[in-house]
């Protein structure tokens, strides 16, 4: 207690600079998820069903959030449901104020906190040792240096796995699904066929902001709540406030990190558009066969980083491939908006390539 | 489909056949047994649990053993959720072919190798006989009936017309959902097409030693109906699943019998309305007593005795006599009568021709019955 400046820094500053952490890196992950939902939106006439495969992982596990705010309050589940297109939960008791609010929290928030926070825990025993807790700090400085040093730490030591990962082992490669799958979902809301200003991200925060300050109140408890948590911390000299909000700063970032996965997938998918027919497989089969040919060049002439070379040399190959295959078998479909084979002649009869039978 | 297999006017209106991935469930099967081959390949010979693996005499059979050992495991908990022993049987032989194939060739110094590449070939065959069981259902949809034909070594039909058609139940799963694909299953009016899941519940226990024993068993059971066909009984995985669910859905709707009923309270509704025009043309006719009677009831006593050959010309004179006798208020009445009667012959005419020929089919049932 003695060693514990009372001072405003340390009272309310140390207390502040995590959470505005949090909420910058919360900002950077909307920020990915938005540049994400344009990319999806984009490409969504031409790849419908993976379109609907990743709104129906969104809706899937916005409507596990809104489900998890009904169980949290003890409202119960009376209706669960899930489709490409929408989701519903209903509650067995309809219950107001605290717990109603409690239970869009999770319906807003849950989404872009719960389907990374499982990734993280999967990454938990993938990686192991990248969780680093910061140590107690009583200014505002320090507190935000200690939870950077957390931050970039978890951040070195994941990168540092993705770019040793061994896709011959099958908890590796399968913790890249999974990295994948999450970052596909890691979005609350739907994405349409065009861009709409219902689907942005400012139309997200709107709905946030108008939740929370609806209710003033709550905010203030929730505030004097992590006070509290805080000041136990400080004066049991324990790291456990700055560790609860190392954990929601690992989350963001475990998400942007996913989505940043995401990316190379979508350029991938991007990039074959331009190519002709079933000439694109090639640029898919590339991946895993340049990948088997590194490792068997490198079983046979050892290298330090075999598993890093092998990756690169996979990326390096699929990359050249596909742009020569953009060069060479450029696709000469004429492209429109909506399919051709849709589109409706003047006696009213589609147009299919398919033989009617007489 | 041949020309020749088709009925009298019936125009095919959709070729189907299931999606690729409609049959997923038995892809699964197939995915599950490569990912099991590699999973047991890669921890028997490259991770950090190799060396339990490694060693001679009977350690050589562990990593069949782990193989064989999950795999039917995974076979028995899909045998009884999917209700299927076929697949506890199949995982089964698939495994009893990997034992006798090491067995045989004496490869149990290579058993992991050995089964991820046996996994993978095996799987592949797997995934080449879903696909040739995919390719043989064919879903005709004409404008009189749904023909389904499927089965790679026995041949199955099944024809469903519209009117016989008493419910359709369409499903989507999630695959369906995100590929476009949804499975149709016309349940006909004698239940085809509905089925049941049954849940059975037993329960034995004994009690006592080696004097007093006590057996009890208790059992219950339970039975839903559900719309549940073969994949060659139902528009199994139909693309795209909305269009044809409409089209379907549009065809019952215009051979289901209300509204053959429909058509015939019409028909009734015009005879009615042409019969009480006629009563109140007779009633008016009634009304308005022709002049003319008692002279036409004269002139036919005078001549009663006239010769037969004179037919013709008494028809011309009565004619005319009626003609005279009746005022034209009388004629416009019996013109219209006439006009009705027309009419009502014409509608009886333009009758659906569906009695006809149901008709027709009762004669040729008939003759084969009397053949």
């Amino acid at each position: 207690m003695a060693n514990i400046p009372l001072n405003i820094d340390s009272l309310v500053g140390a207390a502040l600079a995590p959470i505005l952490g949090v909420i910058a890196f919360w900002f950077l992950q909307l920020i990915f998820i938005e540049i994400q939902k344009r990319m999806l939106t984009r490409f969504r006439h031409s790849h419908e069903a993976f379109c609907r495969f990743t709104n129906f992982i969104g809706i899937l596990f916005q409507t596990i959030c809104h489900a998890l705010g009904y169980t949290v309050t003890r409202s119960g589940i009376a209706t669960f449901h899930v489709t490409v297109n929408y989701g519903t939960v209903e509650p067995r008791k309809e219950k107001t104020g605290v717990f109603e609010w409690i239970a869009t929290s999770f319906l807003l928030l849950g989404p872009f906190f719960i389907p990374a926070g499982l990734a993280l825990l999967f990454s938990a025993i993938v990686i192991g040792n990248a969780f680093v807790f910061p140590a107690p700090s009583y200014s505002f400085v320090e507190s935000l240096t200690n939870f950077g040093i957390s931050i970039i730490t978890f951040v070195q030591r994941f990168f540092n796995f993705l770019i040793h990962m061994d896709l011959f082992n099958p908890l590796h490669i399968g913790f890249l699904f999974v990295l994948w799958f999450f970052g596909l979902g890691i979005r609350p809301s739907y994405v349409g066929e065009e861009r709409k200003a219902k689907i942005d991200m400012i139309h997200d925060l709107k709905n946030i902001f108008y939740h929370l300050t609806k209710k003033p109140l709550y905010i203030l408890v929730i505030i004097l709540g992590l006070y509290a948590f805080y000041f136990l911390s400080l004066f049991l000299k324990q790291n456990w406030y700055m560790a609860l909000f190392s954990v929601f700063g690992w989350i963001s970032l475990t998400a942007i990190i996913a989505l940043l996965l995401t990316y190379l997938l979508l350029f991938l998918i991007k990039l074959t558009d331009y190519i002709r027919g079933w000439w694109k497989a090639v640029s898919y089969l590339t991946v895993p066969v340049s990948y088997v040919i590194a490792r068997i060049i490198f079983l046979y002439y050892p290298v330090r980083q075999g598993y890093s070379f092998s990756l690169l040399l996979m990326m390096v190959c699929t990359f050249i491939v596909t742009i020569l295959l953009i060069k060479y078998k450029k696709t000469n479909r004429f492209k429109t908006a909506t399919k051709m084979k849709h589109m409706r002649v003047a006696d009213g009869k589609k147009r299919s390539s398919k033989k009617r039978a007489n | 489909m041949e020309k020749k297999d088709l009925l009298k006017n019936e125009q095919i209106e959709r070729l189907l056949s299931p999606h690729p991935l409609s049959f997923m469930k038995l892809q699964a099967l197939c995915i599950f047994v490569i990912v099991w081959g590699i999973v047991v390949w890669w921890l028997t010979e490259f991770s950090s649990y190799a060396t339990i693996f490694s060693g001679n005499g009977v350690a050589l059979w562990y990593p069949l053993m782990l193989w064989g050992l999950v795999l039917l495991l995974v076979g028995v908990v899909a045998w009884l959720v999917a209700i299927r022993l076929s697949i506890f049987l199949l995982y089964l032989a698939v495994f009893a072919g990997a034992f006798g194939l090491i067995y045989w060739q004496h490869w149990e110094n290579n058993t992991s190798l050995f089964i991820m590449v046996y996994s993978v070939a095996v799987s592949i065959v797997g995934f080449l006989i879903i696909e040739l069981y995919r390719r043989s259902h064919k879903y005709i949809i004409t404008n009189l009936r749904i023909i389904f034909k499927g089965g790679v070594l026995t041949k199955r039909e099944r024809t469903i017309r519209y009117d016989k058609i008493a419910d359709i139940d369409a499903k989507q799963g999630i695959l369906g959902q995100i590929f476009g694909f949804g499975t149709i299953i016309p349940v006909s009016q004698s239940g085809f097409g509905l089925g049941s899941d049954k849940s059975f519940a037993a329960g034995g226990v004994e009690l006592g030693t080696k004097k007093a024993k006590l057996f009890g068993f208790a059992g219950g059971g339970k039975e839903i109906q559900t719309p549940i066909a073969r994949s060659y009984y139902e528009l199994h995985g139909v693309y795209p699943y909305k269009d044809v669910k409409q089209l379907v859905e549009g065809l019952v709707q215009t051979h289901v019998p209300t509204q053959y009923q429909k058509e015939q309270v019409e028909f009734q509704k015009q005879q009615v309305d042409i019969q009480t025009q006629m009563r109140d043309l007779l009633h008016k006719q009634v009304r308005e007593k022709p002049r003319g009677k008692a002279v036409k009831q004269t002139i036919e006593e005078e001549e009663p005795g006239e010769e037969q050959n004179e037919d013709e010309e008494k028809i011309v004179m009565k004619k005319t006599i009626a003609e005279d006798a009746f005022p034209p208020e009388q004629v416009d009445i019996q013109k219209q009568m006439k006009e009705l009667l027309k009419k009502q012959k014409t509608v009886r005419v333009a009758e659906p021709e569906e009695e006809d020929v149901e008709e027709e089919d009762e004669d040729k049932e008939e003759g084969k019955e009397v053949a």
